[in-house]
């Protein structure tokens, strides 16, 4: 590593915290604008109470303020806060746990999405016009078609009179999460999207290697086909492909939020999404800021790999 | 002794769906062990064809559909076009190998140098993992890239293109082959970095004994180290012969033209450079009958309805024209002519040229 990459990653770095800082001023404001509060509805209180409660957390007093404090909060003790709803549960603590899940469940995805994706995609493309191309295509549209909460309900469709017993039926909260032939279901719901996006990319990207000259000048070469495939071919029509990684991670954060809710997993994605319907004012904040700093470590993972494939970029 | 390469009636097409596209409709030549040939034509003359037909590095879709690409100097000569898969495989690069137009885009942008030169060897069994190792920095020696030895490990944008041309050379050398295919190897280069790299190829020939083919449109270039000049004009051989007698006495009006559009240091002052009118044919609808004769001054009626064989218009000069045949000393019918081209013998001298005869004029054969 050049001190070159280190000064890179620095600046970065200090990008995301910064976005980090605006990202959640923002959510902070926005959340601040929805009507009603965290305890609007919940059993029947007086005003009086009310009152008491919002005093209690802070809530009646001018937002800038209350701002100010969560902020020193984050900076000084890295403590997100405490839940409005769930009382005396400290965020931070929350945010880790369920951020494992959603990690696990992220990850399950991408991997998902790549291997297949990327191996569809060259597949299709080094049989070009050929049924396996067609079929691949074919799944790539089709696929790209589908909204993730479709493909979600197909899939459990599909797995409740297969896969739901074989598993003794431990796809929903009640029975609890964590174990691991729970994982590949909802993480194929999620990652079928972007996988059938990087098959499309692939095929096209590699497509548009195949025909280049230093592809020919491999063959002219007599490599095997593949090496010609894998070495030559391949690893400049990945270039793209990476580019995409990044906003895919995005996708696959944003898609989580419903995959959770639907297949009642644990995760963050649930907890954003009940959090805005209670108000849960803190959690919307730490889950939003969570989102956007995971975002931009991704969006820098993958510019930290462009140098390793490709020569030319250097940092 | 059996030429180094025999290419028998090799027809290249293109099958697209409004068409075939005859890119090499029925070539036949031989390229003679340690020779060097040019074939000279324009863009589009099917010359480029012909040389990823050696390869069978044909892009979809064109198809050999005919012929044979006879290969190997001693021992039994192998027909490229029947080879399987690995035959073929192993017979890139190993016996054939072949450089492009556009060093900028040849080599991998992603993979060094170095490497690059010696994967060409890893992929075949001629050198060991150890030698072709050892093998890189001579190479890139060879073809005098400065400073080789701490150059392997740069990477081709690093690289002029002058340099990344030498490269490829190196690469197309490492496995020591007996032919050596370049097409258009100067073309995307400056004028001087051009005269570098003709010269290198051509001691490069005259320290190995690689033979070459040169494809090209530039005739200085051919003028310079070729032998024999092959001329193409759509998918055809329209002339063929020793450089020396072509260049003095060129008998086919377009090689007759191409000479003629070619400027001079010693012409006469204000002569008018000749340029041929017209362009080269729609290979999906050619003309009937000789596919020169829209552009050609000097056809006659016949040129519109039967097309020409490839006659002998001199010692080991033939031509693929009407107006020759009059006085040519073969008429066969196409046919004949292409099953048995007579091969001119290596020794010959090429025979004194009829003083009577106007160099400048086509058809001006000796009497």
């Amino acid at each position: 590593m050049t001190r070159g990459t280190l000064l890179y990653i620095g600046q970065r770095t200090l990008l995301i915290v910064l976005t980090a800082f605006i990202v959640s001023s923002i959510v902070f404001i926005g959340v601040h604008q929805l009507p009603g509060n965290a305890f609007v509805g919940e059993r029947r209180t007086s005003a009086a109470s009310q009152q008491a409660l919002l005093q209690h957390y802070g809530l009646d007093k001018p937002w800038p303020q209350q701002y100010g404090t969560w902020v020193t909060g984050v900076l000084t003790r890295g403590d997100l806060g405490e839940s409005l709803k769930q009382r005396g549960q400290k965020i931070t603590p929350l945010l880790l746990r369920e951020a494992r899940v959603s990690v696990s469940l992220g990850l399950f995805a991408m991997a998902f999405c790549i291997i297949f994706g990327m191996g569809l995609g060259i597949l299709a493309a080094v049989k070009q016009n050929t049924w396996i191309d067609y079929v691949a295509s074919f799944l790539a549209t089709v696929g790209y078609s589908m909204p993730n909460f479709v493909t979600a309900f197909l899939l459990i469709l599909l797995t409740v009179t297969g896969f739901y017993a074989w598993s003794g039926g431990n796809f929903y909260e009640d029975i609890g999460w964590g174990k691991l032939e729970q994982i590949p279901v909802p993480a194929i719901a999620l990652g079928l999207l972007p996988m059938t996006l990087i098959t499309r990319l692939t095929r096209a990207s590699m497509l548009e290697v195949i025909r280049q000259d230093y592809v020919r000048t491999a063959w002219a070469k007599g490599l095997r086909s593949r090496v010609v495939i894998v070495r030559h071919a391949l690893r400049n029509a990945l270039i793209p492909v990476i580019t995409v990684l990044g906003p895919i991670t995005t996708g696959v954060i944003t898609g989580s939020v419903v995959i959770e809710y639907l297949f009642g997993i644990p995760g963050l994605g649930k907890e954003f999404v009940s959090s805005i319907f209670q108000r849960d004012y803190n959690v919307v904040i730490a889950v939003f800021t969570f989102y956007a700093v995971l975002v931009g470590l991704a969006n820098l993972a993958v510019d930290l790999v462009y140098p390793i494939l490709d020569p030319r970029i250097r940092y | 002794m059996a030429p180094l390469l025999q290419v028998e009636d090799l027809k290249t097409h293109f099958h697209l769906r409004d068409g075939v596209v005859k890119a090499v409709d029925g070539i036949t030549f031989h390229v003679d062990k340690g020779e060097t040939v040019g074939i000279v034509g324009e863009s589009g003359s099917g010359k480029s064809i012909t040389s990823l037909s050696i390869m069978r590095l044909v892009p979809e879709p064109g198809r050999i559909v005919h012929g044979r690409i006879l290969f190997g100097a001693n021992g039994q000569p192998k027909d490229v076009v029947k080879m399987t898969d690995e035959e073929i495989r192993d017979f890139r690069g190993s016996d054939v190998s072949m450089i492009f137009q556009d060093p900028m885009t040849s080599l991998n942008p992603v993979l060094r140098i170095g490497f690059q030169v010696r994967e060409a060897m890893s992929a075949h069994d001629r050198f060991s993992d150890e030698q072709s190792k050892s093998r890189v920095v001579p190479l890139l020696k060879k073809v005098r890239i400065p400073g080789a030895a701490d150059r392997t490990k740069a990477f081709p944008h690093q690289f002029s293109g002058g340099m990344r041309q030498r490269v490829m050379i190196a690469m197309g050398l490492s496995n020591e082959p007996s032919l050596l295919i370049a097409d258009e190897p100067t073309t995307a280069l400056d004028v001087t970095v051009q005269a570098q790299i003709i010269e290198l190829l051509r001691d490069l020939n005259r320290e190995m004994g690689t033979a070459i083919i040169l494809i090209t449109h530039n005739l200085a270039v051919v003028a310079s180290i070729c032998t024999r000049v092959i001329v193409m004009y759509a998918g055809r051989i329209v002339e063929e012969g020793y450089t020396r007698d072509i260049f003095k006495n060129p008998q086919h009006p377009y090689t007759w033209s191409l000479l003629r559009s070619m400027p001079r240091l010693d012409a006469a002052r204000h002569s008018k450079l000749l340029t041929i009118s017209g362009l080269p044919p729609d290979m999906s609808n050619p003309p009937p009958g000789c596919k020169f004769h829209p552009r050609c001054r000097f056809r006659v009626d016949r040129c519109l309805e039967e097309e020409p064989p490839l006659g002998e218009v001199g010692p080991n000069q033939f031509a693929r024209c009407w107006v020759l045949m009059r006085n040519a000393l073969v008429t066969q019918p196409e046919k004949a002519a292409a099953a048995e081209v007579p091969i001119p013998p290596l020794t010959a001298e090429p025979a004194q040229i009829d003083q009577r005869s106007e160099p400048d004029r086509p058809g001006a054969v000796k009497a």
